[in-house]
Formats: C-alpha cells, structure tokens, sequence
C-alpha cells in the first residue's frame, strides 16, 4: 500500500528529548539554554513532568516588547496551556493541529505525559530526505 | 508476555543437526507457559523437501502459537517456494495480546547476505504504521542489524541495515529478533532491545560455546532476556523500557569536541572549499577543546593534496588529532599522514578525559579492520584510563548508518561494539557512510560524523560536522550545518556512568 507522508503517525520524526530548565529559573536563563543549543523553544520543568513551554515569539513579544525584567521568573511569562499531540496520532493532524491554533511547535505525548516535541520545521523535512533509499526492489 | 526464541536448527544436516537438542527445545516450548515461539530462520540446512518435511513434523508437535520466518540455508535450492507451502508465509504480522509481531524475510535466494527490500520494507512500515496504538512492538527477521561478537567478520550483515535500524529504532520497537550467527547477544540501542539467538540445534557453534535459545519477558515496564545453554548456563539481560526524556539539568561542560570527517581536501572537484572554509569559521566560534578529524582528510594520498591539508587545517586552534581513513592512506599518504600528522593511533587527554584514536584502515582498501591484537590492546590501554570521561574514535562504522549500504562497517564491528559497551566508554566517534548520525549503544555514545566538505555526501541537509558536548550530567551530539553554521540535534542522553 503506498501510504502519502501526511498519513504517516509522527512517531519516528518527533525530537524524543526535551531540553529544559526548571520552573524556578529565570526568564534570562531560558534564553541563555535556548542559546546554548541554538533552539527556538524551551520546556520549563520540574523533575520529569512539564508545567510550561516558552518559544523565540514569546520572548519577543512578552519580554522585550513589554519591557519585562528578564530576571523574574520564567514562570511569570511561560504557556500553560500546553497544546499536545498523541505520538500516534498522523502527520496530517498535527499540520491541522498547528495550523489551527497558529503555533509552530507541538509537544507530543506518551500515554499522556509529555515526552517530546514536534516542530513545523521537522513536519518540512519530512518532505526533504525520504526514510529509506531505494536499495533494491526485492 | 513470555515469549521462547530459538534459532538456526538445521534440521536436515547430516553432520551438524543434532534432533535431541531441538526436542529438548520444544519440550520447554511446550511446557514453559510461553505466549508465542519465534524461529528466527535457517529451520533447514539445504532447503531441501526432505528436510521441510522434517521440519514440518517437528513444528506439528509445538502446541504454543509459533511463528517462523526463513535463513539463508531455507533459501538454497529454490527452498523459499518449499519454504510457504511446509512452514507457512515468509513475509507478515501476526498480533497476539497487545503485541505487533512483525517478521519479514530477509532473504536473497542462493546466497548468503541479507537485504529488505523496498517493497518489503513498505510492508514492514504499513505493519507499523497500521498498529501503532500497540503497546509492544516486536520485529523479527534472520540476518542481524547490529553487529555480533565471536562471529567472525561481519560479511552478512543486511545490506540496508542502516535504514531497517532507523525505522525500527525511530518507530520505538521493542524488541528486535534475529539469528544467523549462531551466537546469542543483547544490545540496547535506544529504546530497542536487538537480541540474536544462537543455534538450538545445530552442533555448528562459535568460539566453543553451545546450542542455546532465548526466553524473554516483556510487559509495560520491563524487559528481560534469558540465554539458555543446552550444558545448563543461564544468563539475564534487564534493560529498562523507558530513558530520560526530559533534560532539566545539564551541570558545568566537561568537553567540547568538533568531530568532523571527510573533508577531502584538495584542488579536485571532489573539495567543496566554501562549505570548508565557513565550517572553518563556526568551528572558530563554538571554541570546542578538541577537533576529532575521523578520516577522510584528503582526497587523495598526494604531495599536494597533503600540503593544503596542513595549510587549511592549521588555521584549526584547538588541538586537532586525526584517525586516517584508506583514502588518507593510499599512494604515498602514508609517508604524508605521518609528516601532517604524527601518529595513526593519535590520543587526547586532560585531566578528566581521554580519548584514543583506533587506526582502522587497510593500504589499497576501502574496508576496515582492528583485529583481535589491535582490539586487545586498545580495551587494555581505556581500562587502565581514570579519567572521568572515555572515547575512542575512528573512521570505520561500529553501527550500521541509515542512507548507505552496509559496507562500511568495521570488519570485526562485532567484537568492537560488544567490547566497547562492555568497557562502558562513554563515546565512541566514527567518520565513513558520510551521514551524519548518533545513538547510544548500552551506554555508550556512538557518533557518526557526515561529510563536511565532500561532494560525496548523503544528507538532505547538506554537509556537516557533529559537535558533541558533554556535561557533567548529560551527552549532547548536534550536527552543524558546514555551509550555514546551523545546528540540529542529533541525540541526548543521560550520563549515569561517571567512573
């Protein structure tokens, strides 16, 4: 069966790993970890369990333009109501997913806890380096 | 759920099947209150009727649900057309309780490697694709994935292991069976436990050792893997189901290492010198402690080639050791690598690391080696190391990378990773199949460096080096676009094993 690409469940294509900081870091300290590993987004966490998200948009908008101190917290400014997708669920919903809410990241879940993140730019590489390589028809 | 997996019986050999073992086998299939059996392939030796039909009657007496897929001795003689009309379906998926097991043929008829195929690989993916809500995932098919120790050298490894290892590795299958090598081993690789069997019945062992099969138990939390020895021995394997995922916490950076390979330079068409020189500048700014060059160094092994070699990555400021591929070898390179370059087996130390370059080349060839007495004395050498932090690096592949065909990995890879994982060094960096790629391995870090400035290169997001940060709490492995200084995260793992 030739399956299209947006049916495929996101499974194999999410980032299985979260950078984070904890919940009582600063605003500061969340850009400086997006910093260090040149990402546009942090979880804010405490242990294991994700209670906040923060993108490159919500620094701009929430700290800078608001003229918001960058040493109070970063729970001050970080989303908590945290838009999520099954890690089954299929490429196609999680575009809508996006598309409807406007948001260019997504985090992915696990029998409910969040494990994950899915970017609107790894939904663009999908289209960019096939799975496998034709290495033989048989 | 419990499942029995045995392996290469052969039944039909004159010499080597020896039919008490494999009764003594499905005695404990039939009396262990196992879930499923799964016969990892070479039921015969020849693929001949008579020996179908021999194995037909021994597999009417196993009572539990049993699944088996063909070897590369079913397919001798024509033996796949036997092979569905005595056994049954080489290729399918069978669901039993909350588990997807999955088997595909990995047959080429009349000879012994292994390859699945682009349409069998479509069948494999919708198989997953179609039950991805099931909370076990298991994959079986007869040629290995991953390398296995005391088997000799690794000639019959799937062709397209690399992309079979990512799909299954990216899709969080659970457990990998497989067989061929008549030789039982476990590796982790991720959050999938690769297991081979040995032989259950044949008297044709490796290294001394004999027949054995394996008893696995698998749940929501936990998996365990038993090799049973037909003289008695028992060995288990726990691995963990779930790793860390979320990453809080990262402590001071230990390390900084730029890992790249295959620069390739030159005058020739083959040197991209723009991609060269801007991965040049980014290395300038991350100020790593170490540049790791994995081989691949210069096109060709030439006066020339060599000299704008030293020009070009004399511009390098932190310390630079190289681990030369054949190509850095071939001509007069070897004369050349030592003048540039000082030793084959170049190391880096400090206080809390150290890291030992494994020459791996051959003169004149393509393929790598260590060898039984290189091995030796480089596992001797990391095992008297009290640095905090251990590595080794060389140009040769210890996994199989997706996009390539499997040709080059190490030739005793086998031995390397098992002894590798063993020692539990921390990362292990390697630079051929010139895509970029990193996973970890029991605990072990295994890094595949892309090409950084050659034309020949595999990725669709261009030519790239890794940078491979270490923490005191956790290993970070990103690739850095050459051309445009980007990064994207390769992998991340936790650091339990701090000496």
């Amino acid at each position: 069966m030739n399956r299209s690409k947006s049916q495929i469940p996101i499974r194999e294509y999410v980032t299985k790993k979260l950078i984070a900081v904890g919940a009582d870091a600063s605003i500061r300290e969340a850009a400086r970890r997006m910093v260090q590993f040149d990402i546009s987004s942090v979880v804010i966490g405490n242990n294991d369990s994700v209670v906040g998200f923060l993108t490159d948009a919500d620094l701009k908008s929430r700290v800078v333009a608001a003229g918001l101190d960058a040493s109070r917290p970063v729970s001050d400014i970080m989303t908590t109501d945290l838009i999520t997708a099954d890690i089954d669920a299929a490429v196609e919903e999680v575009m809508e997913l996006m598309a409807r809410h406007r948001i260019k990241h997504v985090l992915v879940t696990e029998q409910d806890e969040i494990i994950g993140i899915m970017t609107l730019r790894d939904l663009v590489n999908i289209e960019r380096q096939k799975l496998e390589t034709f290495i033989a028809r048989e | 759920m419990r499942i029995l997996h045995f392996s290469d019986t052969h039944v039909g050999s004159e010499r080597y099947f020896e039919e008490k073992r494999l009764l003594e086998v499905i005695d404990t299939i039939n009396t262990g209150k196992f879930d499923l059996a799964i016969h990892t392939g070479d039921i015969t030796d020849e693929g001949q009727r008579d020996e179908y039909e021999r194995a037909k009657a021994f597999i009417d007496a196993i009572t539990t649900p049993l699944i088996v897929l063909p070897g590369n001795h079913d397919g001798r003689s024509g033996g796949l057309a036997l092979f569905e009309q005595y056994i049954g379906p080489s290729d399918g998926y069978r669901l039993v309780g909350d588990a997807l097991v999955v088997f595909a043929s990995s047959i080429i008829a009349d000879s012994n490697a292994g390859r699945i195929g682009r349409v069998r690989f479509d069948l494999l993916k919708d198989a997953i694709y179609d039950h991805a809500s099931m909370s076990i995932k298991i994959f079986c098919t007869h040629h290995h994935i991953l390398p296995v120790p005391s088997s000799g050298r690794e000639r019959n490894v799937l062709e397209n292991a690399g992309d079979i290892l990512d799909l299954i590795v990216n899709s969080d299958v659970d457990l990998v069976l497989m067989g061929h090598r008549h030789f039982p081993n476990v590796h982790r690789m991720e959050r999938t436990v690769f297991i081979n069997a040995g032989t259950a019945s044949s008297s044709k062992t490796r290294y001394g050792d004999v027949q054995s099969h394996n008893e696995i138990t698998i749940d929501r939390r936990r998996r365990r893997v038993s090799t049973i020895r037909s003289d008695g021995r028992r060995d288990d394997v726990d691995v963990p189901k779930r790793s860390r995922t979320v990453f809080t916490s990262f402590g001071a950076r230990v390390l900084r290492i730029v890992h790249m390979a295959n620069s390739f330079i030159s005058e020739s068409r083959l040197f991209l010198e723009t991609r060269f020189q801007n991965a040049l500048e980014s290395i300038r700014e991350l100020e790593a402690d170490v540049v790791v060059h994995c081989g691949g160094v210069v096109a060709e092994g030439t006066q020339a080639d060599y000299e704008r070699a030293v020009e070009l990555l004399g511009e390098i400021d932190p310390p630079l050791v190289v681990s030369p591929s054949g190509r850095d070898m071939n001509y007069l390179g070897y004369e050349l690598f030592a003048r540039s370059f000082g030793s084959v087996d170049p190391s880096y130390e400090t206080d809390r690391v150290y890291l030992q370059g494994v020459a791996s080349f051959q003169y004149d060839s393509t393929t790598g080696v260590v060898g039984r007495t290189g091995r030796a004395r480089v596992f001797e050498q990391l095992r008297d190391v009290e640095q905090e932090f251990t590595g080794i690096f060389l140009h040769h592949n210890l996994v199989p990378v997706p996009h390539s065909r499997n040709k080059a990995l190490l030739e005793d890879a086998g031995d390397f990773l098992r002894e590798l994982v063993d020692s539990k060094v921390d990362i292990a960096l390697t630079g051929t199949s010139s895509h970029p790629h990193a996973a970890q391995v029991g605990s072990t870090v295994i890094s595949n460096a892309g090409s950084v400035s050659s034309i020949y290169q595999r990725s669709a997001y261009g030519n790239s080096f890794n940078l491979v940060d270490v923490y005191e709490k956790a290993i970070a492995v990103s690739e850095i676009s050459s051309m445009w200084g980007s990064r994207r995260l390769l992998g991340m793992w936790e650091r339990r094993s701090q000496r």
